[in-house]
């Protein structure tokens, strides 16, 4: 009965923060190991306190560390007991938030992962479609190859969920070209060291590599393992977004081209949700995805045609900074009636 | 008074006053703290790493150290998620597939002892080797997450059983398995097989009988722990509960277990517990930026320990 009545008080409470357009929205994100996350909240932060230009006022609340599922979903009931208006998640499973999700939506609180997407039906995703980040970069080095060729692929953590779709998205690339030939599909967890050292000893095993497939920050590891072999000219291979990377990619004049995950995708999902509290409707038909709930939002993609150009984006910005791009307000808006 | 006493010690004490300071901040940043509600939904969130830290002092407590724990959590996940599955997902189903989560905890803990008090392998590095295992199997039974456990087990898991909230029953049988092995002469024994390794050895006590029971507890309480996650999360996942283990490990010496053995006691462990579960809601509520809580949990956790230290050696 008691958590009837809060139920009923937190509803009410929301009602009525919506007609003095004030909401209050939870970030969680569950793993601090890179500045692409560090940027991600930031962006969303930022993004947050753009929606005063249109007379909103969003206040966001942080949660922000290493925790395991266990911990994230204690972070969620952080919110869901503070009453907050929207949680935003990068959540570190697709599956185990089913029961918690159904009951924050319960208490009337709009649910949108980010990053990764989850199966709950009582939540959202605003994100890239992780199978299309791999198909485009794979597609890419398989033209870059002339069709034909030796490959490598440095992946990232075995049975994670975004690494599993990715490995699907370049499988099928690949297929398309018969005289593609995959060597070896090995896992560094995301990790530049491990991915430098896996690919030392891809290197030293196959003199014969023409190209290689590797993920995100990792690519960094790679290439300086590639230089350090001598075959920066003969070897071409994907790259990453970080300035560090970029610079080091126009300066040694490397063969590369590099999918973005945006850091900006939490911001997007930000700008949805907003959206969203604020009584809109969505579109008929816009969910697609494996669950049936992800709204997929355009992945940019950097190569030697225009890495000038996003070089110039990154001019004054730390090395880590990441290309990035948001689904600005006015967008988000076409997702709704 | 002597009842508590027996779960190990006056060093928890310590742990009591730092949770009840935690408590009490908490309570003032957050309004509705004490309501029954927030109370069971903190209680929840805390079971699975009270259950493994309880578990794990019995291994402290006989010398040795159990990081695979985290590991065997997620084993015994998606094992019984598929199990369940496998079997239709029936009531019967249900209660199979607890079963053998519970025997693949004991197994893999039979296993952790037998190597190392049968092999005289190192507990660090041999817990470390078997983690590895244990995740390597978890991802071959489920090579990625997902299959969802029938409604019924999540729903009762969140619900009631017998008029009481399910998570206060487990916390009761937890605590009470607990009591009975403090009231047993094998908590003594084990103690001395921790404490003074040579002393037990040369008045005649099983030693190996003593680890080997050690890991099993510690392997069983990971299963009980692994089952509450999976009704929690009502799926399975091989990643799950990988920061368990080091977490586990600094609640049972918040707790006042001595890493060296012998010294300590369950009851500790489940302060200590706490107290690393509250340290993370009071840097919520207290709305620290993000780029700091991390950093202001791990200072947290150290001045904890860093107090239990300098009482105890006084």
């Amino acid at each position: 009965m008691k958590s009837v009545l809060l139920a009923a008080g937190i509803a009410v409470a929301a009602v009525g923060t919506a007609s003095a357009a004030e909401y209050t929205i939870g970030l969680s994100n569950g793993w601090v190991g890179s500045e692409w996350r560090t940027q991600m909240i930031e962006e969303a932060q930022a993004a947050a306190k753009a929606w005063a230009d249109k007379g909103v006022t969003v206040n966001v609340v942080v949660q922000s560390s290493n925790v395991d599922v266990q911990g994230q979903i204690g972070n969620i009931r952080n919110f869901i007991n503070q009453g907050v208006d929207a949680i935003i998640v990068n959540p570190n499973s697709p599956t185990a938030f089913d029961p918690i999700f159904a009951q924050a939506k319960a208490k009337n609180i709009l649910v949108i992962a980010t990053d990764a997407e989850v199966s709950s039906k009582d939540a959202i995703y605003v994100g890239i479609d992780q199978k299309d980040w791999a198909m485009k970069s794979a597609d890419w080095l398989a033209n870059t190859l002339g069709g034909k060729g030796n490959v490598v692929t440095i992946n990232g953590v075995a049975g994670h969920p975004a690494n599993q779709m990715r490995v699907e998205g370049y499988t099928e690339v690949f297929k398309k070209f018969p005289d593609i030939k995959v060597l070896n599909e090995a896992n560094a967890n995301w990790d530049q060291a491990q991915g430098q050292q896996t690919a030392q000893t891809l290197l030293a095993t196959y003199p014969d590599i023409n190209g290689i497939w590797v993920q995100d920050g990792m690519a960094a590891g790679t290439w300086r393992a590639i230089m350090a072999a001598g075959k920066q000219k003969s070897i071409v291979a994907t790259g990453e977004i970080r300035k560090d990377f970029m610079d080091m990619w126009k300066k040694e004049g490397l063969t590369s081209g590099a999918s973005v995950n945006p850091p900006g995708v939490m911001a997007s999902a930000l700008n949805v949700a907003v959206w969203k509290l604020q009584g809109k409707e969505f579109k008929d038909g816009i969910f697609g995805g494996v669950y049936g709930n992800a709204i997929y939002i355009p992945i940019p993609f950097v190569s030697n045609e225009n890495l000038d150009e996003k070089l110039k984006e990154a001019e004054g910005k730390p090395g880590y900074w990441s290309v990035t791009d948001v689904v600005s307000i006015d967008d988000a808006a076409k997702f709704f009636k | 008074m002597t009842g508590l006493r027996k779960f190990g010690g006056r060093t928890w004490i310590v742990t009591a006053a730092a949770l009840i300071v935690l408590l009490v901040v908490n309570t003032v940043l957050q309004k509705n703290f004490l309501e029954p509600s927030v109370v069971q939904s903190n209680l929840t969130t805390f079971l699975p790493l009270v259950l493994v830290a309880i578990g794990q002092t019995y291994v402290i407590l006989g010398g040795d150290i159990d990081l695979s724990v985290g590991a065997i959590v997620a084993l015994v996940n998606v094992v019984t998620v598929s199990v369940i599955a496998a079997l239709g997902g029936d009531g019967t189903a249900v209660a199979l597939g607890l079963l053998v989560g519970m025997a693949v905890g004991a197994g893999c803990g039979l296993l952790n002892g037998l190597i190392i008090a049968g092999l005289r392998f190192q507990p660090i590095v041999t817990t470390f080797a078997t983690s590895i295992v244990f995740s390597g199997l978890a991802l071959w039974v489920l090579p990625q997450a997902g299959m969802s456990v029938p409604e019924p087990y999540w729903r009762t898991y969140a619900g009631d059983i017998l008029g009481l909230p399910t998570v206060y029953a487990i916390y009761v049988v937890a605590f009470l398995i607990a009591a009975f092995l403090a009231a047993r002469p094998f908590m003594t024994r084990l103690k001395a097989a921790g404490g003074l390794r040579t002393a037990a050895y040369q008045t005649g006590l099983r030693l190996g009988a003593l680890r080997v029971s050690a890991f099993v507890l510690s392997g069983l309480f990971a299963a009980f722990a692994s089952l509450c996650l999976t009704g929690e999360t009502a799926s399975g996942d091989p990643l799950m509960g990988q920061s368990l283990a080091m977490t586990a490990i600094s609640a049972v010496v918040l707790g006042g277990t001595a890493l060296s053995g012998g010294v300590g006691g369950t009851l500790g462990s489940v302060l200590g517990a706490w107290v690393v579960g509250m340290i993370g809601s009071v840097i919520f509520f207290a709305g620290l930026p993000f780029e700091y809580q991390t950093l202001v949990q791990g200072l947290i956790i150290l001045a904890a320990l860093a107090g239990g230290v300098l009482v105890t050696r006084r």
